[in-house]
């Protein structure tokens, strides 16, 4: 009869082969937390119910701050590199492997618990190899959960206490995980630091009464999805309808010139696709034909690290009106 | 009690701090008071205090206290240095939530529960480098920072395993000591940045992190190192072949931190990479400590471990608080920069006395020792070409600012102290400036107010305003204008500090005769006065002799000098640490 450490067993390791692989921040969040809830199920005798929920409080606090990161779809993982059949491959390797290992003879610990241990740290290689921070946190996640079953599998049963130092790590390295993954957001704070920082040396420079305006060549266009998106539209329109009717039309004549049909103007630039604002002066002066979208009213700074962009330092903030001292008689005339 | 006290102190005061960070002035006076409330709870940790938890009992120690308070006393002095050198943001989060994870490490009587404890106090540096993730540094740092994690945690595990369990099924046992010792050893020479694991210390030096800097590079090091030597003598002391070798590489690496980490010293210019080369250079001694194997070593290595802690920290705090004067760290612009703030030059020269020491000094001979057990005969000569590396970078500091002062120091106020020579003003103007003055100021103001009411009464009695308005506002200016003179002057203090530590003051010497609980959890406290912190008797008398660290299995289990797969096979791994006595 198959004890239940097996099948925790075999959810560890799915859940580790599912965030070694999937694309998707979320489910990558999701494999984790499933492997580090299995992860403290593979024991025998089983831990005591203090210690497994300490382990399941921080196994979903750990996966909490990795959805935080990546729950708003702005961080996805890149995915495996080697595929998600060499990855299933790799941890059934690994899983027989640790079966039939016996590093510690005789084990303290069940053997589920070594060969899980051992797939688990076979998943965190490539992770740990590459550059991306976000799948490297999970590397060392999935390697800190492998080294834990490998500890259950060689000492035996865990102490509560220890579990709980388990659950603080698995804690820190997932806050650790997200505090450092660069995301975008922090990127545009940045950026916006810079711009308060420092004047807008276009606008400054230069008025806009003043800039020649000059043909535009497109590669020099700042607005590269716009353009992308209207070119079509804006060439075919002038051009393919009157070639369509020619054969019913008067041939042109010097007398008759055909007014040029306007061009569409540029559409506005949606938001999200808004290019990234200048920190510098452009090189060409046909960046001035195009028209900035208006600005937008003021509104109230909401990313804490944008909050945080006008640095004051501690003389430079305005200290309350002080009271008035109360002990103090009223003025009566000066002395000379 | 007292320790859970100090737990809970940290802990509660890392979440409010996290907490309360989009609220600057609010972040800040919580960031202070649950450092100062840390530090208070160090130093009153009662050395006998102990809790089990389970199977796990933490108990406390002289020198755990010790070595707590002085980590506490480290991160409040920079903090408030920080206020007026620019505020380290997540320092104080981070510097507690590492308090509370080496708290736990060194009390805990149960390996596993030390070292994994000790890997969890290693994270909260990600707090301090996520600072630059923004950067085109960020990802390099952090890739760093996560990498150094995965190591910690490995060797971490690793040792506990090999610690517990000597039911290894291999012909030659030492091949997995040497292989946990290797592993332990890396642990310890990434997270300190030696040589050739510089590289990210050196990005973190470029990032502009200046506090912040204490954190990675001192203080979540020597933690990790002290755990990491406190069962090095008694694991790792029998001989072996691939012991030997492992032992032979941890010493290269040594070799090489010690005199490489100078020469980089006294290579750059940016007095932030002096200071992070200088730091580089000084782990090299933990390092040596590890090589050693020795008990001999192990009260040396503690006291340079306190010292190191300290003496590094005021450094760091001088380096941040040059900067901030002069606005640049360049060394060339930083020309003559002795010449106006004296008393960040007397604070370097105490920094100096407290890293280095003389001869006769604890902390010269607990380096000496370190180098004499650490390395072979022909190579105690590393220990004096470090200490004349060290010299030659520090003199440079010094003699350049004796140089002709450039524009960039002619500039700058110095820490001279300064008096403020303002014209009389209308009341309006000077109830303004008074009111830019802090509210320590002003209470001191605010007394002087009314003495100088009696002083100046015309002959009926009748007080005046207007002169004790000038009082305020010179005060308020004052305490302006001498800011770098308050900054120097905390520098100062923090160098004292570190130097009477490096001397033995404040009890350090005796301290580091006692171990932390993993290593010597049932031997008394060597506590020469008789009384605990609270100024009771001691039920432990002060003249037992120092337990000798040595790790003891259950009763089943083989010696760990000899272990043998089929001599125990049902041995419990229940290891606990030990005893001594």
């Amino acid at each position: 009869m198959l004890d239940a450490a097996v099948f925790a067993a075999v959810a560890v390791v799915l859940g580790g082969v599912v965030a070694a692989t999937a694309r998707d921040g979320r489910i990558v969040v999701l494999g984790l937390m499933l492997a580090a809830v299995a992860a403290t199920l593979v024991a025998s005798p089983l831990p005591g119910s203090l210690a497994v929920t300490a382990r399941i409080l921080g196994a979903m606090l750990a996966a909490y701050l990795l959805w935080a990161a990546a729950g708003s779809g702005k961080v996805n993982s890149a995915g495996s590199a080697i595929g998600l059949v060499a990855e299933g491959a790799v941890a059934v390797a690994a899983f027989a492997v640790g079966l039939a290992l016996r590093p510690v003879d005789p084990l303290a610990g069940p053997v589920e618990a070594q060969a899980a241990g051992l797939s688990l740290i076979a998943l965190a290689i490539v992770p740990l190899a590459g550059r991306d921070v976000f799948r490297m946190g999970v590397g060392v996640t999935l390697l800190t959960l492998g080294s834990s079953l490998l500890v259950g599998a060689w000492s035996g049963p865990t102490p509560p206490l220890e579990q709980l130092a388990m659950a603080a790590l698995l804690v820190g390295i997932a806050g650790a995980t997200s505090l450092l993954i660069p995301s975008l957001e922090a990127e545009e704070a940045a950026t916006d630091y810079v711009l308060e920082s420092a004047p807008a040396p276009v606008a400054t420079a230069r008025p806009v009464a003043a800039r020649p305006v000059a043909p535009r060549p497109a590669a020099l266009r700042p607005p590269a999805v716009p353009i992308k998106s209207n070119a079509p539209e804006r060439v075919a329109a002038p051009n393919v309808a009157p070639l369509q009717a020619v054969a019913e039309r008067k041939p042109m004549t010097a007398e008759t010139p055909k007014p040029i049909e306007p061009i569409e103007p540029i559409q506005p630039i949606e938001p999200e696709k808004r290019p990234r604002p200048m920190t510098a002066e452009p090189e060409a002066d046909d960046w001035l034909a195009w028209e900035a979208p208006a600005p937008e009213p003021a509104q109230p700074v909401t990313t804490r690290s944008a909050r945080r962009a006008p640095v004051k330092r501690l003389n430079e903030i305005e200290k309350p009106a002080p009271k008035k001292a109360t002990r103090s008689r009223p003025h009566l005339g000066g002395k000379p | 009690m007292t320790l859970i006290t100090f737990l809970l102190v940290c802990v509660a005061g890392m979440l409010l701090t996290l907490l309360t960070m989009p609220f600057a002035r609010l972040s800040r006076l919580v960031a202070l008071g649950s450092l100062a409330g840390a530090l208070a709870a160090a130093v009153l940790l009662n050395p006998n205090d102990s809790v089990t938890l389970g199977e796990v009992t933490l108990a406390t120690t002289w020198f755990g206290g010790f070595f707590l308070s002085a980590l506490a006393a480290s991160s409040l002095l920079l903090c408030v240095i920080g206020l007026a050198t620019g505020w380290p943001e997540r320092l104080a989060p981070a510097a507690l939530a590492t308090m509370a994870g080496v708290g736990v490490a060194i009390s805990s009587t149960d390996p596993t529960v030390a070292l994994i404890a000790a890997a969890a106090a290693t994270a909260p540096a990600a707090l301090v480098a996520s600072r630059v993730r923004s950067t085109p540094l960020g990802t390099t740092v952090g890739i760093a920072e996560l990498r150094t994690l995965a190591l910690v945690v490995s060797a971490s595990v690793l040792a506990a395993v090999t610690i517990l369990n000597t039911n290894w099924n291999s012909d030659d046992p030492t091949f997995v000591l040497a292989l946990a010792f290797l592993v332990v050893s890396a642990a310890v020479a990434v997270r300190s940045g030696a040589v050739p694991f510089h590289v990210p210390a050196a990005l973190l030096s470029r990032s502009g992190e200046g506090l912040g800097l204490v954190l990675s590079l001192v203080w979540i090091p020597t933690g990790f190192g002290l755990i990491a030597l406190s069962w090095n003598a008694s694991i790792f002391g029998v001989p072996g072949d691939w012991l030997d070798r492992a032992v032979v590489v941890v010493q290269m690496v040594a070799i090489a931190t010690l005199i490489l980490g100078a020469v980089g010293a006294m290579l750059h210019d940016e007095i932030e990479e002096i200071v992070v080369y200088s730091i580089v250079q000084d782990t090299g001694f933990i390092l040596l400590a590890l090589t050693a194997r020795s008990e001999d070593a192990a009260q040396p290595a503690r006291l340079w471990l306190l010292a190191f802690v300290i003496a590094k920290s005021a450094l760091v705090a001088w380096a941040a608080a040059a900067s901030w004067a002069f606005e640049s760290s360049n060394l060339g612009e930083l020309r003559g920069w002795l010449r106006r703030a004296p008393i960040l030059g007397i604070a370097l020269v105490v920094i100096v006395a407290a890293t280095l020491g003389w001869p006769g000094s604890p902390v010269f001979e607990a380096r000496g020792t370190l180098v004499g057990l650490g390395l072979p005969d022909p190579l105690h000569f590393i220990g004096t070409a470090a200490i004349l590396l060290s010299l030659a970078y520090y003199v440079r500091l010094l003699a350049v600012g004796l140089l002709t002062p450039t524009d960039t120091v002619r500039r700058a106020g110095g820490d001279w102290p300064h008096w403020p020579h303002l014209a009389r003003e209308t009341d309006e103007s000077v109830e303004a400036a008074a009111r830019t003055a802090s509210p320590l100021v002003l209470a001191v103001a605010t007394n002087l107010v009314e003495l100088e009411d009696e002083a100046s009464g015309d002959d009926e009695g009748v007080p005046h305003r207007r002169p004790n308005l000038y009082l305020r506002h010179r005060l308020a200016a004052a305490w302006r204008l001498n800011r770098p003179l308050e900054t120097s002057l905390l520098v100062l203090a923090t160098a004292t500090i570190a130097a009477i530590v490096a001397f033995g003051g404040f009890g350090a010497s005796d301290a580091s005769q006692s171990g932390i609980t993993l290593d010597d959890a049932a031997a008394p406290p060597p506590n020469p006065s008789g009384l605990d912190n609270g100024g009771q008797p001691t039920d432990t008398p002060s003249a037992e002799p120092t337990a000798v660290p040595t790790l003891q299995l259950a009763p089943s289990a083989p010696p760990l000098a000899s272990p043998s797969p089929s001599d125990s096979p049902s041995a419990t791994p229940t290891a606990t640490a030990t005893t001594g006595n």
